[in-house]
């Protein structure tokens, strides 16, 4: 039986919400701000061609309607001037659009020096963050990033072609799968350049946490593969990154019990401090080190409670559709026990 | 043999080379389509109506949503646009036929086998998922283990045989059959569009054939084209598609604007304004077609000096497209028009054309095109372009040609209805899907959450989808009731310019009696009235003994022929025994194309 | 009108069926374009398995060029032939024709045997292989259907006799026949001359 996607929010029926998580137009970043620059100057051009259209139509059709007396109006063929007119106006018009574009492209096309490197990479339905900067940081479906740093993504996906895309900071980029090399870095990757906002611009539209998500169709769950990024001052980005990938510290018996549990789930996922480590290669699952700290589960779509968690265990196919993860894994007590393990958590959630 | 077949009946039907009797089958078949494919739409709709929604979910949803698009474009544009070469292309030019009558048949009957092998999916429940188009490597049997994109790929390289065939067919027919002293620059427009459309099948067509044995070759031979783990590349696929799938939207587009071109000038009385420079944006809008195909690649990393030179041959094309517009406003000022429901559809397709070239124009710029691409943004533009343009221009054609076709008008009060009917449910879903883009709603999602701002528009949006069906539905019953019940046309009901409207409706089975000569562009307008538009009797059809004319013989090669090519392809969906069933569709293809060589034509 | 009657007039003055060759053959110069672009792109990328330089015989693929080139020769005279209605030359060059095309489809089955059997280089091997077998095999079935083009036109006039010959028909095949030809070399020059570069 398949379940509603997302928690159910609060439903509103007509609103007006320039803030409303995946906005394009609230121009958060200097790279939406040029984008919305160029957008803006082009949807007044078309606006003014708009009318320039639609006046003569209407008025032509009001003014030229058949008197039905059996006459025929003059036949003329066309008129020169106005053909070459109504081609190079449109031709200028053009131009206004291009330049600035092509302003924009180049300035966003480059990697700025000193930028903090990201790897985002694709998954049936999932996004992997890597921080290769940060010693060995791995994490899926949140990202945290400090303020007004400009950061240098690398995009690209372990399977099938899948798009990343934060509305509100600027646009999107393919995460395109590719071949590896010996020590397991892509071949090719895409990247993806922009400076983040100030935590201070943040807080104002839409508080601290952003929403992405998927724009590549890659399959069933493609509607359910969100992510959010969380914005930091550079203190609090340190402190997350001290404590981003440590191991759990279990502390009761049940947090124990659930440590046994777990221990058969390394095939697909990992966590740091744990056997799991060992196991080489690519893993399925995303890595669920201070899985407790996240917001969300099922990639953005479900908040990270008790009870969202243990419907994910039962039956993950029943919350996101053609999930990889099969049924039945753990039973009941078992849920209770690896739910208590994984909600460990080292820092403050957001 | 052929020349016993019957001359009535359902044989008579399934082995016609007639190019009417061939455009009416392709009419009925795409109309039936635009059935199916609408009610994939309203289903989808429906799921979309409301956040959270379980009605259509994962890839049910997928598949409706690959269905839809490839139903739409394939099976009722495209088809819809070939009944309309079909009945009046011979006619336009003053020719008895198509240069190649039973290779036309053999058209119509592939593409309508190759319709029902897409459609075998829903049957067999496994309906391809991946879009239509088919981004590598999604469609790679890792990802999808059963034939459902085997359905997809076969069906749609079936249907692109078909009309690679029919493209070489009237490519031939029109330059090499145009009655006497009809020059190039005195065709009709709709015969221009109509040429420059075949050019960009038989350029466009075989890129996409490539692509898609290699797709196929991928999941049944275990090739490495798009897989970048053998060293192959996901970004040829698109490439390779939308080297094909560029052209192809001009191909969706420029017979609708040829019918425009038509039906303007007659409800206004006017000729079309600026035909040369008509003529010449046409073949300009042909050659750069094939230069913007990356245009939908913005977002695939291929670099900034790629980037912006798509861009920029992106914006060079809106130029000789745009122009038209112009050129149509400038048809009807002057005129004396007359509002029928095919005129206001053609008018209609001036208006949601433009709004979707524009929309069109913000995204060929790449840095706004980052935020649009994927979203329902384009959602919005394409539709206006191909929904509320060659849809529109379509229907309008449909309305405009039917007394020629079947000897009666269709009625004009259900007509204006459906038409505004189809004016406010199409606005009602699509206008508020720009919104939906700019507020950042991705394309492709079967469901949202309630907090995005999306709630209020998908309402709006399903709710013109019910509207529009309602349009649908008269629409049809339109068609159906006015065979019997509608006011019988005469040879001339709208006052035309061109020549079918100088023969009977309907025509006779050998079009003209004696093949015309004309002297001019709207020659026969000229026959007419004067220059001054003082009135003319012209002169009537000679009356001739059918049987002294000789037309080609009906024969069955085609549709068998046609079974020969389906079988071959069937061959990669079954599931076993499939490289049998292939082997015997080349048997019976090749024994077909001898039997055919060899009938007497 | 029968495709008889049309004969007699069309507007440019060519013949419908050699008119609609000529398109045919501006269609697939976009077919054999794009898998020659396919391969040009793919053949230095495979991750494993034989490359170009290692399997290909330029001394052999020379000799089945020449015979091809050959076949084209004898495609004119039978043309020639055909319309000076000599009937046993239009038959004996018709068969050189068919002869040319079987000797070019034997040395393919041979290299591809070769390349598979003592290279192990089959379709799936790597994407060197896959691009070259799916260019190759495209032309070597382009080949077939003019074999079989040309046999029944041999057939129909060892039937027929003195009474047919269809200049026409024998045209068409012609332009059809020379034009896979052209391609041939074309795919020489790029795949097999072009292996260093």
């Amino acid at each position: 039986m398949q379940q509603p996607a997302f928690d159910e929010g609060k439903y509103k029926f007509f609103d007006v919400n320039w803030d409303a998580p995946m906005n394009t137009v609230s121009g958060i970043t200097e790279w939406s701000r040029d984008i919305n620059d160029v957008y803006g100057l082009t949807t007044w051009i078309t606006v003014v061609v708009f009318f320039a259209v639609a006046i003569p139509l209407i008025v032509t059709l009001v003014k030229f309607r058949d008197k039905n007396d059996g006459t025929v109006p003059k036949q003329f063929h066309g008129n020169a001037t106005l053909e070459v007119m109504w081609t190079v106006i449109p031709v200028v018009l053009l131009l206004f659009i291009a330049v600035p574009t092509w302003r924009v492209l180049f300035k966003h096309a480059h990697v700025p020096e000193g930028a903090l490197e990201v790897e985002v990479i694709g998954h049936q339905w999932w996004w992997e963050f890597k921080y290769p900067q940060n010693g060995k940081i791995i994490t899926a479906n949140e990202l945290h990033l400090p303020e007004k740093t400009p950061i240098h993504f690398k995009v690209w996906s372990a399977d099938v072609i899948h798009a990343f895309w934060i509305p509100k900071f600027g646009g999107k980029m393919d995460a395109n799968p590719t071949a590896f090399n010996e020590d397991g870095t892509p071949r090719r990757y895409n990247s993806l350049n922009f400076m983040t906002p100030a935590v201070a611009d943040a807080g104002k539209k839409g508080g601290d946490m952003y929403q992405g998500q998927c724009t590549q169709l890659c399959g069933a769950s493609h509607a359910l593969m969100r992510f959010n990024v969380v914005i930091h001052t550079k203190d609090e980005f340190e402190s997350w990154v001290k404590n981003a990938y440590t191991p759990p510290k279990v502390e009761t018996t049940l947090a124990q019990a659930g440590e046994q549990v777990f221990a058969r789930c390394q095939a697909c996922h990992t966590i740091a401090g744990t056997p799991s480590e060992q196991i080489p290669g690519q893993k399925i699952g995303p890595n669920l080190t201070n899985f407790g700290n996240r917001k969300y589960l099922g990639a953005g779509t479900r908040l990270n409670t008790q009870e969202n968690l243990a419907t994910w265990l039962r039956d993950p196919s029943s919350v996101k559709p053609g999930a990889l993860m099969p049924a039945g894994l753990v039973n009941e007590e078992e849920i209770t026990q690896v739910s208590s393990y994984l909600r460990l958590s080292t820092v403050k959630s957001f | 043999m052929a020349k016993n077949l019957p001359k009535t009946g359902l044989i008579s039907w399934l082995t016609t080379v007639d190019h009417k009797r061939i455009g009416i089958l392709y009419a009925l078949g795409s109309l039936f389509f635009l059935i199916v494919g609408g009610l994939e739409a309203i289903l989808m709709r429906t799921q979309l109506i409301a956040p959270n929604s379980t009605f259509l979910t994962g890839d049910i949803y997928n598949g409706f949503v690959t269905m839809h698009g490839t139903t739409m474009i394939f099976l009722v544009v495209m088809p819809l646009s070939a009944a309309f070469f079909n009945y009046l292309v011979p006619l336009m030019i003053g020719a008895p036929d198509v240069a190649f009558p039973r290779l036309n048949a053999l058209s119509y009957w592939i593409w309508l086998f190759g319709a029902c092998l897409l459609n075998t999916s829903f049957l067999v429940q496994q309906i391809p998922a991946v879009g239509w188009f088919a981004y590598a490597n999604l469609t790679e049997k890792q990802f999808n283990p059963t034939h459902s994109v085997d359905f997809w790929v076969l069906g749609v390289q079936v249907v692109g045989l078909a009309s690679l065939i029919a493209s070489i067919n009237f490519f031939v027919t029109i330059i090499n059959m145009r009655c006497k002293g009809m020059t190039l620059l005195k065709m009709p427009l709709f015969v221009w569009t109509t040429l420059v459309t075949q050019v960009l099948l038989f350029l466009s067509l075989p890129v996409i054939t490539v692509a898609l044995v290699m797709v196929s070759f991928d999941r049944t031979f275990g090739t490495g084209f798009f897989n970048p783990g053998a060293g192959g590349q996901v970004v040829m696929w698109q490439h390779l598609f939308w080297i094909f799938g560029h052209p192809e939207v001009y191909i969706l587009i420029l017979p609708a604007m040829g019918i425009v071109s038509e039906i303007l000038a007659t409800f206004a009385r006017k000729p079309l304004f600026g035909y040369t420079v008509m003529v010449y944006s046409s073949c300009a809008i042909g050659f750069l077609g094939f230069a913007v195909w990356a245009h939908h690649m913005f977002t695939t990393g291929l670099g900034p000096w790629a980037t912006a030179l798509f861009s920029a041959a992106t914006m060079l094309i809106a130029v000789p497209t745009g122009v038209k517009i112009f050129n149509w406003i400038s048809t009807l000022w002057g005129g004396h028009i007359r509002f029928t429901t095919a005129s206001l559809f053609a008018i209609s397709f001036v208006a949601m054309f433009t709004l979707g070239g524009l929309s069109g124009i913000m995204h060929s710029s790449p840095v706004i095109d980052t935020q649009h691409q994927a979203s329902y943004f384009v959602v919005a533009h394409f539709h206006y372009v191909l929904y509320g343009g060659a849809v529109m221009g379509l229907f309008g054609g449909i309305y405009y040609w039917y007394p020629k076709v079947t000897g009666r008008i269709m009625n004009e009060t259900i007509g204006k209805l459906q038409f505004w009917l189809y004016m406010i449910g199409f606005n009602l879903t699509f206008f508020p899907m720009h919104f939906l883009g700019l507020e950042g709603m991705p394309r492709r999602i079967y469901t949202y959450a309630s907090d995005q701002n999306w709630n209020f528009w998908n309402f709006c949006a399903t709710m013109g989808a019910y509207v529009t069906a309602i349009g649908g539905a008269l629409f049809f019953v339109n068609m159906f009731a006015s065979l019997k019940f509608g006011k019988k046309a005469s040879d001339d009901p709208w006052d035309g310019r061109t020549l079918e409207w100088s023969i009977a409706s309907p025509p006779p089975e050998y079009n003209f009696a004696k093949l015309p000569e004309v002297t001019q562009l709207d020659d026969w307008w000229h026959k007419k009235y004067t220059h001054d538009g003082k009135r003319l009797t012209p002169p009537k059809q000679p009356v001739v003994d059918p049987k002294t004319i000789h037309l080609p013989n009906q024969s069955f090669w085609p549709i068998v022929l046609a079974g020969g090519i389906t079988c071959i392809a069937s061959g990669f969906v079954v599931p076993a025994n499939g490289l049998y069933i292939s082997i015997a569709g080349v048997a019976l293809t090749v024994a077909s194309t001898f039997g055919w060589a060899y009938e007497e034509p | 009108m029968s495709d008889a009657a049309h004969a007699h007039h069309t507007t440019t003055g060519i013949e419908n069926r050699k008119f609609a060759m000529w398109v045919l053959i501006a269609s697939e110069c976009f077919l054999f374009g794009t898998l020659i672009a396919n391969y040009l792109v793919n053949k230095a990328r495979s991750i494993s398995g034989p490359t170009p330089q290692e399997v290909y015989k330029i001394d052999v693929t020379t000799l089945s060029t020449f015979d091809l080139l050959m076949s084209s020769v004898a495609m004119v005279l039978a043309l020639h032939y055909c319309k000076e209605k000599e009937l046993r030359k239009f038959q004996f060059w018709t068969f050189m024709v068919v002869l040319g095309g079987l000797i070019f489809l034997g040395f393919q089955y041979h290299e591809f045997s070769t390349f598979v059997l003592h290279d192990g280089l089959g379709l799936s091997t790597n994407i060197f292989g896959s691009s070259f077998y799916l260019l190759t095999g495209c032309h070597g079935a382009h080949v077939t259907v003019g074999v079989l083009w040309m046999s029944s036109i041999l057939i129909t006039s060892l039937i027929k006799g003195a009474e047919w010959f269809n200049s026409e028909i024998v045209e068409v095949a012609g332009l059809y026949w020379h034009f896979v030809d052209v391609v041939w070399i074309i795919i020489f020059t790029v795949v097999y001359l072009f292996v260093y570069v």
